[in-house]
């Protein structure tokens, strides 16, 4: 290996000064992802990255995977940085490439109806752009503010506009990916042709950025609907706001999005914003179409509200509720980190996988509130999540919480999502005998796992010695499932809210 | 479908010295319709080699033992066949001979053609006897075996409170897996068959069962989406038994809208006009006069004919028919009486779909809704230089691309598929966006990015069949 040295002058050669950052400041901003981490972690991976690069085009991001080759430093590419199982974060050190500075429409085709955007821009800039141009998304991921567009094709996300506008998978035209020899590739043909003329794009859907280093994606763009509109009604408990979702999809309505959020979650919302609504267990639909159809999907679904005994929430609670809708972590100011769980389960077992993660919440006396939305007419996103302070020795097994829900999921026929570097023990839970097949992909792309090793299919320790340079993937199961039962043992539940309003008074 | 066996054939065959010196096409044809003029006459005999076994499939389990016996794992004595049998089947397989044999599956039905280059050896898989559907009580979804057919899923799924929303753009009676290891054209409007499979239930190289995706649940941040990236191309991998479907809730009323057009600019305003609407429904499909002739041969046949199916609530149904009104403006005629080729029982379907696949088929063209009028204009003028009448059938989609599958009049010839589809690719290439997407269009396209997916798709295909069991690449 090359020496850092060595390194840093080669990447300085490539990049200039002021696009590589080596500061153990900058260095320490992408030592996590979304969800805190205990510092015990360091002891297992060098989650500081040796060097941080930001290019600006596909051939800088060129030079920098074929520069891996001389000083045999790892790639992690990064977008936002919104991930929360470690996908995005170094396991060995080396170079951490942030797409962010990649932040431009590369073009709009307004008769083609797609948009090339370079991968570190954000969900909502783009939206915005979109909609500038008279059009919108298909697909718009949950956390649109900090999500790219990269990272969330990497991480197969879902979110706004799936139960109408499909899979986020097909809402791409093709990609521009750099492969981990240096090459750059085009996923799939110019023209639509649906899974024909070799369409690999599916491929790097969740890729968690292991098979290459996004740079642009071409996307599709619908129609900019001629009215829509959101409703919201509080239900007498989340159970009954989640069985008026699955009867939303056995009324063969689509709307354009559907999600519940439990009354903890406005707990925590009102002890930031005074001006959110009455806690409650609160589901939000929002309906597109032609002002008829708008009027008509509003009225069916007040029909199915009432049958759950939902009471209808005036415009002025509701409209300022959907206009936040991107914000759905900021109960992350009560304490100092947050742990989410992002899971899909069947849509006809939403009441009980709310329940169950209300359940599983409170065994482990944790603080956190759930939320789920509809995916298509076969599932749904349940993602709960919970507080945690990492600087208290108890914080960090807040994290065995992930582990418990994944397992009900699981239980429920659904999965967890996202595997990243924490949750690899989940692979092969979720694909059973075809692992071989899905392992084989990396394989044929990376075979000397340069770009985001030692992840998505194995965990890497910061070690590169025989015996200790990976951890076998049931053994970090067993370590969050020690996090959970240590949890459970503790004595007293957090009181996140209640230290804020103390802190407040005072 | 043998697609990577046929291109993997002809990228080694242009590197042998012999025959680097016929250029590439030449090479193509003259596999395709079996010239032995150009090519050595062991050579054409091999390539009208078929698989000399076919096993009617009862059950996986024989499917298992069958690919145990393929990739050696289990001695052909295991099939429990009786002694006659057994020597029967161990002289057809070749075994103990040094070249590979696998097992191919046979589609039900072939809209175009069979692969260029069959299976040398091996085993042929019939999965019609395999068709068994199992539609979920508590969610919107099913298991079909391969060899059940879409028009039994279709008519299957009402009476369970589920609705398909594919259809076969050229109505035929496919089997599901026709979709896997054939070329049936099932999509949605909303989406291609692969977004409506949530997973397949597969046998891999090594006879275990293997589940690519979910059946309950999408397949979303689970590592890379092999099941996706290989749907229209799985049966190369694994061998699919079964497809678990994501339906859709039956809704409370439907109707089939058709409106019929006097020329080809208006259609293409209409339904490009169509997909950039927020409308949902369930299919829009589209024939020329010729086509809308052979399925309703009883109706005076207008120039073009678009169907779509719409569901909602009752009372939802009248705007989203005023919307859809509104997009296909430029219409002759309006009606909501006309059939459609699908809600017919399904002797009539098999019926029509008996006079449907007598015309010659060269494949799917995608073409921008926009340029649809034209691209009629142009087939139509093919059919003619060719001496075969013309037609289309097609189906659009949300994003404003048309699935078209022209066809033409003209007896099934190996040399007559081969010059026509030359000339509708010809056709394609010359408007901006579109493309043929048919086997031999794969053979014949060269663009680089093209070649190294491939090349990483016949990787990715030796790597996970390293057996060499399912579809064996064969080289020259």
């Amino acid at each position: 290996m090359a020496s850092l040295d060595y390194a840093y002058r080669r990447l300085v050669n490539t990049l200039g000064p002021e696009r590589v950052a080596r500061s153990e400041f900058e260095r320490m901003v992408y030592s996590h992802d979304f969800a805190s981490l205990p510092k015990i972690a360091l002891l297992q991976w060098k989650l500081y990255p040796d060097f941080v690069a930001l290019p600006q085009t596909t051939e800088e991001v060129a030079a920098l995977v074929k520069l891996s080759d001389e000083s045999l430093l790892q790639i992690t590419p990064r977008g936002g940085g919104t991930g929360w199982y470690g996908g995005s974060v170094p396991n060995r050190g080396g170079v951490m490439i942030d797409m962010r500075k990649m932040n431009h429409v590369v073009a709009f085709d307004p008769d083609g109806r797609k948009v090339t955007v370079e991968a570190g821009v954000t969900w909502k800039d783009l939206e915005d752009f979109v909609e500038s141009k008279g059009f919108a998304l298909p697909v718009v991921p949950v956390n649109a503010i900090g999500s790219t567009v990269g990272g969330a094709i990497n991480s197969g996300s879902s979110g706004f506009g799936a139960p109408r506008g499909g899979s986020l998978r097909d809402a791409i035209a093709f990609l521009k990916v750099v492969l981990p020899d240096g090459t750059i590739l085009k996923t799939a043909s110019e023209a639509d042709a649906d899974g024909h003329l070799a369409n690999l794009t599916p491929l790097f859907f969740g890729a968690e950025g292991t098979l290459g280093v996004i740079t642009e994606a071409t996307l599709r763009v619908v129609a900019k609907p001629e009215a829509s509109k959101a409703v919201a009604y509080a239900f007498p408990s989340l159970a009954a706001a989640a069985r008026f979702v699955t009867d939303i999809v056995d009324s063969a309505i689509v709307p354009y999005h559907a999600a519940v959020a439990s009354r903890d979650h406005f707990i925590f919302e009102r002890a930031l914003r005074p001006d959110s609504p009455d806690p409650a267990d609160i589901a939000i639909v929002a309906v597109q179409g032609s002002k008829e159809e708008v009027a008509d999907q509003e009225r069916s679904v007040d029909v199915l509200a009432a049958k759950e005994s939902g009471a209808k929430l005036a415009p002025a609670v509701t409209d300022p509720l959907w206009r936040e809708r991107y914000d759905n972590y900021s109960a992350r100011r009560l304490s100092r980190g947050l742990v989410t769980s992002y899971n899909l389960v069947p849509v006809g077992r939403l009441p009980e996988a709310v329940e169950t993660a209300i359940e599983i919440r409170d065994k482990l006396k944790l603080n956190g509130a759930v939320q789920a939305f509809l995916v298509d007419s076969t599932t749904a996103a349940l993602v709960p999540y919970v507080l945690m302070d990492d600087t208290r020795p108890s914080g960090g097994t807040a994290l065995g919480f992930v582990k418990r829900m994944g397992d009900a999921a699981f239980k429920m026929d659904g999965h967890s999502m996202g595997l990243g570097l924490f949750l690899v023990f989940n692979l092969r839970k979720m694909h059973g005998r075809a692992t071989s097949f899905i392992s084989s992909v990396k394989v044929v792309f990376d075979p000397r796992k340069k770009i985001n090793g030692g992840k998505t299919l194995e965990v890497w320790t910061k070690y590169p010695w025989p015996g200790l340079r990976a951890i076998p993937p049931p053994g970090m199961a067993v370590g969050l499932e020690i996090a959970a039962v240590l949890r459970r043992a503790k004595p007293t539940r957090d009181r996140f809210v209640r230290a804020y309003e103390h802190g407040k008074e005072e | 479908m043998g697609l990577l066996r046929d291109w993997n054939y002809i990228e080694k065959a242009v590197q042998i010295p012999a025959l680097s010196e016929v250029i590439r096409e030449a090479l193509i044809r003259a596999l395709f319709v079996r010239d032995d003029r150009v090519l050595p006459r062991d050579l054409i005999g091999d390539l009208n080699r078929v698989p000399p076994v076919t096993v009617k499939v009862k059950d996986d389990g024989e499917v298992r033992k069958l690919v145990r016996v393929l990739n050696g794992q289990e001695s052909t004595v295991s099939l429990g066949l009786s002694a006659e049998d057994y020597h029967y089947f161990r002289t057809q397989l070749g075994v103990g001979r040094t070249r590979e044999f696998g097992a191919v599956m046979r589609p039900r039905i072939l809209l175009t053609y069979d692969w260029i280059v069959p299976e040398q050896r091996g085993v042929q898989l019939d999965f019609n006897g395999y068709a068994g559907i199992e539609f979920a009580d508590d969610a919107h979804r099913a298991i079909a075996q391969v060899g059940a057919t879409w028009k039994q899923l279709y008519d299957g799924a009402p009476a369970k409170g589920h609705a398909v929303p594919f259809v076969p753009t050229v109505p035929l009676d496919f089997a599901i897996g026709d979709a896997l290891y054939g070329d049936a054209p099932f999509a949605s409007y909303r989406g291609e068959f692969a977004s409506h499979v949530n997973a397949l239930r597969t046998i891999s190289p090594f006879g275990h069962r293997a589940r690519l995706g979910f059946e309950e649940v999408a397949n979303n941040g689970t590592a890379y989406d092999l099941l996706h990236a290989t749907v229209p191309l799985a049966a190369e991998f694994f061998i699919p038994v079964a497809v678990a479907l994501r339906l859709e809730a039956k809704p409370a009323a439907g109707k089939t809208l058709t409106y019929a057009f006097d020329d080809g600019p208006k259609l293409a305003v209409a339904l490009d006009k169509l997909s950039r609407t927020t409308q949902m429904p369930a299919w829009a499909h589209v024939t020329d006069a010729v086509a809308a002739k052979i399925l309703r041969p009883a109706v005076a046949a207008e120039a073009f004919t678009v169907q779509v199916s719409v569901g909602g609530t009752t009372s939802g149904l009248a705007p989203k028919e005023k919307a859809i009104d509104t997009a296909m403006a430029g219409f002759k005629s309006k009606s909501a009486e006309v059939s459609n080729p699908f809600d017919v029982p399904a002797d009539a379907f098999r019926k029509t779909a008996d006079t449907v696949v007598r015309s010659l088929f060269v494949g799917e063209v995608r073409v921008p809704a926009k340029a649809v009028g034209d691209f009629i204009t142009k087939i139509r003028a093919l059919g003619d230089q060719s001496a075969a009448k013309a037609g289309v059938y097609a189906s659009l989609r949300a994003t404003g691309t048309v699935s078209t599958f022209p066809f033409f009049a003209a007896p099934k010839d190996r040399s007559k598929v081969y010059d026509l589809s030359k000339g509708v690719r010809a056709i394609a290439s010359r408007i901006p966006g579109a493309a043929l997407t048919s086997r031999l269009a794969h053979l014949w396209e060269e663009e680089p990015n093209f070649m190294r997916r491939m090349a990483f798709l016949r990787s990715l295909k030796v790597t996970i069949d390293t057996a060499h069991v399912v579809q064996p690449l064969v080289s020259p």
